[in-house]
């Protein structure tokens, strides 16, 4: 066209600017081209993993379907269709009969008093194996009216499908990878004890223990503040309380203390396991007990100690007897509770039974009666920020912490208070309160954890500036379980119309336009043009006489 | 939503541009040349109407409206009729009748309307999952559009190209044309002042624009009739 008429150089500058014009064309394009939906929601998808090779959780992660509503009628085909369940309509026995093969399956979380419902179902959906998609979302405005739409629909009888317009749901992930060799980061911070000088002897050492990882239905929603945030922020007061203490030369106890944060304990702790194997046997044995915290965050008057060494036992008397006396003078009610070490079972219910394997005396202190099944109790869906009072964890902490102090300084038995409310060394609720509230934010399932994760790194930075010296020690997570990446995605509504109005409305365009065409040939050159376009012109075959 | 109804909304924004051309004459007395110099012209025109704009607008931060902006607006859409002046004066034409004039230059007129303003949103948007009737109602505007062209371009040739006209219709032409080239203005304002919906407003730019075409054409034929 016209640029053939420039000159060489003229034109190659021509071509060049043409070229980064075309390509921004095209890059533009490619980016308005994202984001046409009609909504775009986070949702977070149900954990997948395997034990020992049995899969289990949702196998699917990735959705295109058309949606549906509980109320769709009896009979429809829900193969390929998506449910959108809020959970106040949530019937169990309706999910239980529904795992067999379907499209896909999403349910809206609610922040409600749901508890029971809520962990009834996580149950179920850990231990089942789904062969299709399930994300969970929060409900919002779009989602309700995206919802009140869908219900009209299919109150009418007419489920969305290709033919009959309604909504589409697109989550556009890859197939879910298996997580490689996921790790386990352990935190330890030792605090040293006052050594008297020519004492050559190891001095003995205290170990409080709390694990921090979570394992839920969600696992980009399992927070776990119950738990096990209220151990950790225990963990984190009793560590700053201790190392106020141990600051001064003057009120530093005889004992070394160690406060660990582990990491694996959904997986039978095997990141305690890991953590006290790789003790020098020198420390070990200096261990005079651990004391092990899990889940004291919601508890209301009766706080439980288990053990796994029998009751009649020397040492565990001691501790029981210590933790006793203070918790009459707290108004707090405490039990002991024992449960053996079977060996060949790899189950480990309790923290404390990994260091009694070792033979290392300890305990563990928790609002939970019963030993915890597999995978129960591990901060999942329900475990949210209002479940757990900050006050009841003060009183753990106070109860934890003088008795322990009681202990140190041999004060046992003595009605002595070293942190007493309104002094220097009283529990700082404001410490308590910002940690859980940080802690309810974030989700820390270890798999999901990357090597130097923030988190890892804060409570790692907390513990060392409340101790002598703190290590970080990684660690694979090995054993019977694989996790499966992919823990949220956004979730695209879209409305879309029927391919029958498809093919209708090219029908009717079409008509119009030949009705045009007629009418313009009708007014402009005359019915007759019109007619002779269809007829055949005539042969002219005329052939000369 | 998907190519198919990109395909529909296309067909509906320029089909009838490409009907106008082959149903009436224009065809056989092959106008295209004519067509073409028109949309070039329009492009001409839009660049220095954007120039225009750019220089002279100030921008809102809400969508009301604004009379001396829309004043503005106004003034500078008749660069319009000066572009579609020039092009109808100015270049040389073969021989073809003033009827066929008329009609050609409109028809590419609209033509390049619609590409430079329809085109790229319906590229963009109407092959998405998310169905709206939007582009539906553009390309309906984009027929209103080119019958509004087609008028507004009749009436400048009566100003302009013919010499002898009956004085009583004079001042008629003269309204009707301020009044099909004000149109966008009318419509902006029914859009921004009144808040008529998308719908409301192209449904009143089909009515008008068939009621000027058939003004236009009264007046027209009227002044084809040799002058007593």
């Amino acid at each position: 066209m016209a640029f053939s008429k420039n000159s060489g150089a003229g034109h190659r500058g021509l071509q060049e600017s043409m070229y980064s014009v075309i390509s921004l064309v095209f890059i533009l394009v490619a980016c308005v081209e994202l984001c046409d939906a009609a909504a775009a929601i986070d949702v977070y998808r149900l954990i997948e993993y395997d034990i020992s090779g049995s899969a289990f959780g949702s196998r699917f992660a990735a959705l295109n379907h058309h949606a549906a509503s509980l109320h769709f009628p009896s009979g429809a085909d829900l193969s390929r269709t998506v449910l959108i369940i809020p959970l106040r309509e949530l019937n169990i026995t309706f999910v239980r009969v529904f795992n067999s093969g379907n499209g896909g399956n999403k349910q809206v979380h609610e922040k409600e008093k749901l508890k029971n419902l809520l962990a009834e179902l996580e149950r179920l959906l850990i231990h089942a194996n789904l062969p299709y998609p399930v994300y969970f979302a929060f409900e919002n405005d779009e989602i309700d009216t995206v919802l009140t739409d869908i219900k009209k629909n299919d109150a009418i009888g007419q489920p969305a499908t290709a033919t009959t317009g309604g909504y589409k749901l697109v989550i556009p992930t890859p197939e879910p990878k298996k997580v490689a060799s996921p790790t386990i980061a352990n935190i330890q911070g030792w605090l040293s004890g006052l050594k008297a000088d020519g004492d050559t002897n190891q001095l003995p050492t205290i170990a409080i223990v709390a694990s921090y990882d979570t394992f839920g239905a969600a696992p980009a929603l399992s927070v776990g503040s119950d738990s096990n945030g209220s151990g950790i922020v225990a963990l984190l007061e009793i560590a700053r309380l201790f190392s106020l203490l141990y600051s001064n030369p003057k009120t530093r106890g005889k004992y070394n203390l160690l406060f660990g944060l582990t990491s694996g304990g959904p997986y039978n702790y095997n990141g305690t396991q890991k953590w006290l194997r790789s003790f020098d046997q020198r420390l070990r044995e200096s261990i005079d007990y651990a004391i092990c915290l899990n889940s004291i965050g919601s508890w209301d008057n009766e706080l439980w100690i288990h053990v796994s060494k029998p009751p009649e036992n020397a040492y565990i008397k001691q501790i029981f007897e210590g933790f006793s006396n203070v918790a009459e003078e707290l108004d707090i009610k405490v039990g002991l509770k024992h449960k053996k070490i079977n060996i060949s079972n790899p189950r480990v219910a309790w923290e404390h039974e990994q260091f009694s394997r070792l033979r290392v005396t300890a305990a563990t202190l928790s609002e939970i009666p019963v030993a915890p099944e597999l995978l129960e109790s591990t901060g999942g869906l329900f475990d949210s920020r209002q479940f757990v009072n900050e006050t009841v964890i003060t009183r753990g902490v106070k109860l934890v912490a003088e008795s322990l102090a009681r202990h140190i300084y041999g004060h046992q038995g003595k009605n002595v208070q070293i942190f007493a409310d309104g002094g220097s060394l009283a529990v700082n609720p404001a410490y308590v309160q910002s940690w859980l509230d940080l802690l309810s934010r974030t989700p820390r399932v270890a798999p999901f954890l990357s090597k130097n994760d923030p988190f890892v790194m804060a409570l790692k930075k907390e513990l060392a500036d409340h101790t002598d010296e703190v290590n970080l020690q990684h660690d694979i997570l090995e054993g019977m379980f694989t996790f499966y990446d992919s823990t949220s995605a956004i979730l695209n509504i879209y409305q879309v119309a029927s391919v029958t109005f498809d093919l209708l409305s090219l029908l009717a365009l079409g008509s119009y336009l030949i009705v045009l065409f007629c009418f313009l040939v009708i007014t402009t050159r005359g019915l007759d043009d019109l007619i002779s376009l269809f007829r055949r012109p005539p042969s002219r075959k005329v052939k000369t006489a | 939503m998907t190519m198919f109804h990109f395909f529909n909304c296309a067909i509906l924004t320029f089909g009838p541009h490409a009907v106008y051309y082959s149903a009436t004459p224009l065809s056989e007395y092959d106008t295209l040349g004519t067509s073409v110099k028109a949309a070039v012209v329009y492009l001409g025109t839009a660049l220095v109407k954007l120039v225009c704009l750019a220089t002279f607008l100030q921008v809102s931060e809400n969508d009301g409206f604004d009379p001396y902006q829309e004043l503005l607006k106004a003034l500078i859409g008749f660069i319009d009729v000066a572009g579609l002046y020039f092009a109808l004066t100015q270049l040389t034409h073969r021989n073809i009748s003033q009827n066929h004039k008329f009609q050609a230059v409109g028809l590419g007129w609209a033509f390049a309307d619609s590409v430079l303003h329809r085109l790229a949103p319906l590229w963009v948007g109407a092959r998405g999952l998310e169905f709206t009737w939007d582009y539906i109602l553009q390309g309906l505007e984009a027929n209103a559009n080119l019958v509004l062209s087609i008028s507004l371009a009749a009436l400048a040739s009566l100003i302009w190209l013919r010499k002898n006209k009956p004085k009583t219709l004079i001042p008629i032409i003269y309204a009707c044309a301020g009044i099909v080239a004000t149109m966008p203005s009318i419509t902006s304002y029914l859009r921004r002042g009144l808040g008529w919906y998308f719908p409301k407003v192209v449904g009143f730019e089909l009515f008008t624009s068939l009621v000027m075409a058939f003004i236009s054409w009264q007046l027209f034929s009227a002044c084809q009739r040799p002058s007593a």
